[in-house]
C-alpha cells in the first residue's frame, strides 16, 4: 500500500479531510509529544504542549508552501509554542537563563522505557537555558542540521553553533556531577 | 577553506562536512587542546545517548478537536456583499436625494443632476412671482391714483354743484325779495293810491257821507 505524502495529506487537510488530517497527526504526534517531554520535563505538560502544537499547526496549515520539509516547519511552529510555554509558565525567566532547579531530584518520567544513559541526558537538559536546550533537542534528538535548526529557531547558524558548544560545555559538567 | 573556530569545527564534524585541512585542524585540536577533546567526547555521548533514548507512545487526546476546518466560503457568502450593498443602497440613496437623472435623448444617454434644472425653474418662478407682484403693485397704484382722480373729481364736481346751487338760489331769492320788494312797492303804491283816493273821498265828502 502506497503512503501518501505530507504534502499530499496537507492539501486533503486544508480541503476538509478530517481522515488525511487524523493521519498527519498520527504520523508526527509521538515526535512532538517526546520532543515536549524532553523540552517541558513532564508528560502532562508534554500533552498540552503537542495539543497546542498540532492546533497552531493545523491553523497554520494554509501557509505552508511546501518549500521545505513539513517535519521542519512543523518543529518551528513547536519551537514556538514550547516559547510561549515557558512564558506563561515562567514569566520572569528569560530564554537565556538557567532555569531554577526546582527539587534535586532528577525528572525520572522517562526512566521506564528509555536507558539511564539518555534519561540522564534528558534531565540535564532541564538544567539547560531554553535556548540551549532547543538546539541540543533539535541537534540529537531531532537530527536536524545546524542550518536547519538555525531556520527553525529564527537565528544564524553560527549562532546555533556556538549555543551548541556552550551547551555541551554545561551538559559535560552536569552529567559529571550526576555520574559522580 | 578558512581555518573555522572551535564551535564551527565541531559542529563541521557533527555533519561530517570536514574538508581534508579541516579535518586535519579537527585532530590536531583534539590532541593539542584538551577543553575541545572533551567537547567532542561530550557530544559523541549526547548522540549516542539520544539514540538510546526510547521514544514514548504519545497518550490518548482528542486528536479531532484540532480539526478545526472552516469551510471556504462560496462567492455568494463573501462578507463583503454586506457592506457592498450598504455602499450601494447610500449611493441610490445619494443619487436621489441629489436629484440624479439619467435620460436618452437621440441615441445618446447622459447623465445628470436634476438640481441645474430645477433651480433654473424655481429662478424662473421667483422672477415671475415678483414681476407679478410688481404688477400688482402697480396695478394698485394705479387705482389708487384713479380713484384719488375720481375722488378730487366728484369733488370738483360736488363743490361746482353746491357752488352753482347756491348761486341759483341766491339768485333765484335776489328774484323773489325783488319780486317781494317790487310788490310791496307796488302794494304801498296801490294803498298809498288808496289812502289818497279815501282821502280825496273824505276831503271830497266832509259829511261824512260816500
Amino acid at each position: 500500500m502506497f503512503e501518501k505524502s505530507d504534502q499530499q495529506l496537507i492539501s486533503k487537510a486544508l480541503n476538509g479531510n478530517k481522515r488525511a488530517w487524523l493521519n498527519l497527526i498520527k504520523r508526527y504526534e509521538s515526535q512532538v509529544y517526546n520532543y515536549g517531554i524532553r523540552m517541558t520535563g513532564t508528560r502532562e505538560d508534554a500533552l498540552d504542549l503537542m495539543q497546542e502544537v498540532f492546533i497552531s499547526v493545523f491553523r497554520n496549515l494554509s501557509n505552508f508552501r511546501g518549500e521545505g520539509c513539513f517535519r521542519g516547519w512543523l518543529f518551528k511552529i513547536a519551537h514556538y509554542r514550547c516559547i510561549e510555554f515557558y512564558r506563561r509558565k515562567k514569566p520572569h525567566q528569560a530564554l537565556d537563563d538557567s532555569p531554577e532547579i526546582e527539587s534535586g531530584e532528577p525528572c525520572m518520567e522517562t526512566s521506564m522505557v528509555s536507558s539511564q544513559n539518555a534519561n540522564q541526558l534528558v534531565n540535564a537538559m532541564q538544567q539547560l537555558p531554553l535556548s540551549q536546550k532547543a538546539v541540543i533537542e533539535l541537534k540529537f534528538f531531532g537530527q536536524f542540521t545546524f542550518e536547519e535548526i538555525a531556520e527553525q529557531l529564527g537565528i544564524s547558524a553560527n549562532t546555533a553553533k556556538s549555543r551548541m558548544y556552550s551547551a555541551l560545555s554545561k551538559l559535560k559538567i552536569l552529567l559529571e556531577v550526576e555520574y559522580a | 577553506m578558512p581555518n573555522l573556530n572551535q564551535s564551527e569545527l565541531l559542529a563541521a564534524w557533527m555533519e561530517g562536512d570536514l574538508s581534508p585541512q579541516q579535518q586535519q585542524q579537527f585532530e590536531s585540536l583534539c590532541i593539542e587542546d584538551d577543553d575541545f577533546s572533551k567537547q567532542v567526547e561530550m557530544a559523541n555521548r549526547a548522540s549516542l545517548f539520544a539514540q538510546d533514548y526510547q521514544s514514548q507512545a504519545a497518550p490518548n487526546w482528542n486528536q479531532e478537536a484540532s480539526f478545526d476546518y472552516q469551510a471556504s466560503q462560496k462567492w455568494w457568502q463573501w462578507q463583503g456583499f454586506s457592506v457592498f450593498s450598504s455602499a450601494l443602497s447610500i449611493v441610490a440613496i445619494v443619487l436621489v436625494f441629489s436629484g440624479f437623472e439619467a435620460s436618452v435623448e437621440g441615441g445618446k444617454m447622459t447623465f445628470g443632476f436634476r438640481d441645474s434644472g430645477q433651480r433654473l425653474e424655481q429662478k424662473v418662478a421667483r422672477q415671475l412671482d415678483e414681476f407679478k407682484a410688481q404688477q400688482n403693485a402697480a396695478l394698485n397704484d394705479y387705482v389708487a391714483s384713479l380713484r384719488e382722480q375720481q375722488l378730487d373729481a366728484s369733488t370738483q364736481l360736488t363743490q361746482y354743484l353746491l357752488a352753482s346751487s347756491r348761486q341759483e338760489r341766491k339768485e333765484d331769492f335776489g328774484e323773489l325779495i325783488k319780486f317781494i320788494n317790487e310788490q310791496r312797492n307796488d302794494d304801498q303804491l296801490f294803498y298809498a293810491r288808496q289812502l289818497n283816493q279815501l282821502q280825496n273821498a273824505i276831503y271830497d265828502n266832509p259829511t261824512g257821507k260816500p
